[in-house]
């Protein structure tokens, strides 16, 4: 789903500005989308969590004030983000001050449309893992998040380690033929 | 057949990934391999699951709540689902303990351009800890005490140009082993010093690989050990380490390893020559510091400490490998 095309996404703002406890399912919507524009940014894990996590919670507590005019809210939650991610480098800096070495993230509010395609096309494919048959996504999440090695993986499910590259390059294969035809 | 053998091109490319390498697709021999990389590369970006799962939870139990104030502390720790490592370290950090570590400091500044992080001086004014970036990588240092005595390293370093480091570091006082030379076996342009503390330092410009987006992976501690082929199982067992790249004689004696543990990694060979064992210390940030303990006992290892709450907000623990090095154990808790 591209941001702008968000017919009845109206209908989820208006439902949890009534009741935050239906704010779920804007989470549900956009968790991924959030983490893939934090995580493309900051290049690092616990920063991406931090500033996806920080941007629901603003979210959430600034809904009643959030007004429908044909801004998606996609692009709302992007907005939140791209400020955390200002604030996450800024504070990165002090922590860390290397004078030689400028912090990475870019310092900029503004969304080109190539980086919203980016952002789109990594929260579509992290959106396909969770449909993965279960024993590759279990591979994907064991090999790309845990970062475990196949002898572990292998040892953890029960599996040689032959099977395990197997289930990985069917996942990999998977998600590719999948991305493929969304887009096609 | 060919389906196997493109499993097993995929994975060495993961694995390079998974050490902050850049596979580069475009040069890949098959297009389908190298359409595969670029899924792969997204891959490496994927939100944990635990994380996802505990941020909604929270924000469930905020939304909740009537005026949505005060979640409990237990539940937005547990939604920030803080990462295992400690911002601004990796997987594993050489811990190097020589005596004045404030000198040590300074050499490293000289030499490598290092910055100061964080100092944390003991009563009697000798440094207790602290905290020292080279690179893309960083060096935890100490004066170290009776519990912890003086223990150099031997630290595999990658810079931009390794001719002009190599002679800071001399006019640092450090001794040449071998000037810079581009008929090392690693095919990287290679020389060897040691510094005045007893470290050693292989300083090398890689060759034939790029860093990935991360950077380089500046600061490799280098372990020479006997029996170094029995190191390997250990830190498979215990770490969940993975070995990419074994070189053995016939004879099974490694030449050369490196293991992954996490995003960083270490380099292990047999002892020789002028590269004999230098037990020293290892900084390793694990996701569950109770299990690798638990699992690293069971694989032979002492205790040094059991695991505990430390009160700079890790759990922590430490172990003694059969070679005489040190392991602390960590997982970052969070602040």
């Amino acid at each position: 789903m591209a941001v702008g095309r968000s017919t009845g996404e109206q209908g989820l703002v208006e439902a949890a500005q009534r009741n935050p406890a239906k704010f779920a399912a804007l989470y549900e919507l956009h968790f991924e989308r959030v983490y893939a524009f934090a995580a493309s940014r900051l290049r690092n894990r616990a920063a991406a969590e931090d500033v996806t996590s920080e941007v629901f919670h603003k979210a959430l507590a600034n809904l009643p004030s959030y007004e429908w005019r044909g801004v998606p809210f996609a692009a709302w939650l992007l907005r939140i983000a791209a400020n955390g991610i200002i604030d996450h480098a800024k504070r990165a800096a002090r922590e860390f001050p290397a004078p030689n070495d400028p912090p990475e993230p870019a310092a900029n509010l503004e969304l080109q449309a190539s980086e919203l395609r980016a952002v789109e096309h990594r929260a579509e494919l992290f959106r396909l893992v969770r449909q993965l048959p279960e024993v590759q996504k279990q591979v994907v999440y064991e090999r790309f998040v845990e970062q475990r090695s196949i002898r572990e993986i292998a040892q953890r499910l029960g599996k040689t380690a032959g099977a395990i590259k197997q289930l990985q390059l069917r996942a990999v294969q998977n998600l590719r033929a999948q991305m493929e035809g969304d887009r096609g | 057949m060919a389906k196997r053998s493109l499993a097993m091109q995929l994975d060495e490319v993961v694995q390079a990934m998974l050490m902050s390498l850049r596979p580069r697709p475009e040069e890949a021999p098959d297009r389908e391999l190298a359409a595969l990389t670029r899924v792969a590369q997204a891959l490496c970006d994927l939100p944990r699951q635990e994380f996802r799962a505990a941020l909604k939870s929270d924000l469930q139990r905020r939304a909740t709540m009537s005026e949505g104030t005060a979640a409990t502390k237990t539940g937005e720790a547990q939604a920030r689902a803080v990462h295992y490592q400690r911002p601004g370290l990796t997987s594993i950090t050489p811990y190097i303990i020589v005596r004045p570590a404030a000198q040590f400091i300074e050499f490293l500044k000289s030499s490598f351009d290092a910055v100061e992080r964080l100092r944390m001086p003991a009563p009697d004014g000798s440094i207790m800890h602290a905290e020292v970036e080279v690179g893309k990588g960083a060096i935890e240092v100490s004066d170290g005490n009776e519990q912890y005595p003086t223990a150099p390293a031997a630290i595999h370093l990658y810079v931009d140009d390794p001719d002009a480091t190599y002679a800071r570091t001399l006019q640092a006082g450090a001794t040449s082993f071998h000037a810079p030379t581009d008929d090392h076996p690693s095919g990287d342009r290679w020389g060897a010093v040691r510094d005045p503390f007893g470290n050693h330092w292989y300083i090398a410009k890689p060759r034939g690989w790029t860093p990935g987006p991360e950077g380089l992976r500046s600061v490799q501690p280098y372990l020479h050990l006997r029996e170094a082929h029995q190191m390997i199982p250990f830190l498979e067992t215990a770490f969940g380490a993975e070995a990419m790249g074994v070189h053995k004689s016939p004879e099974g004696i490694v030449h050369h390893a490196t293991i992954r543990i996490g995003n960083a990694t270490l380099e292990i060979d047999e002892a020789h020559g002028e590269f004999q064992p230098m037990p020293c210390h290892l900084h390793v940030y694990v996701p569950d510091t109770d299990a690798v303990y638990a699992r690293a006992m069971e694989a032979g290892a002492t205790s040094i400490d059991a695991p505990h709450n430390a009160p700079y907000g890790d759990r922590a623990a430490g172990v003694k490998d059969a070679w005489g090095n040190s392991w602390f154990i960590a997982t970052h808790l969070g602040t």
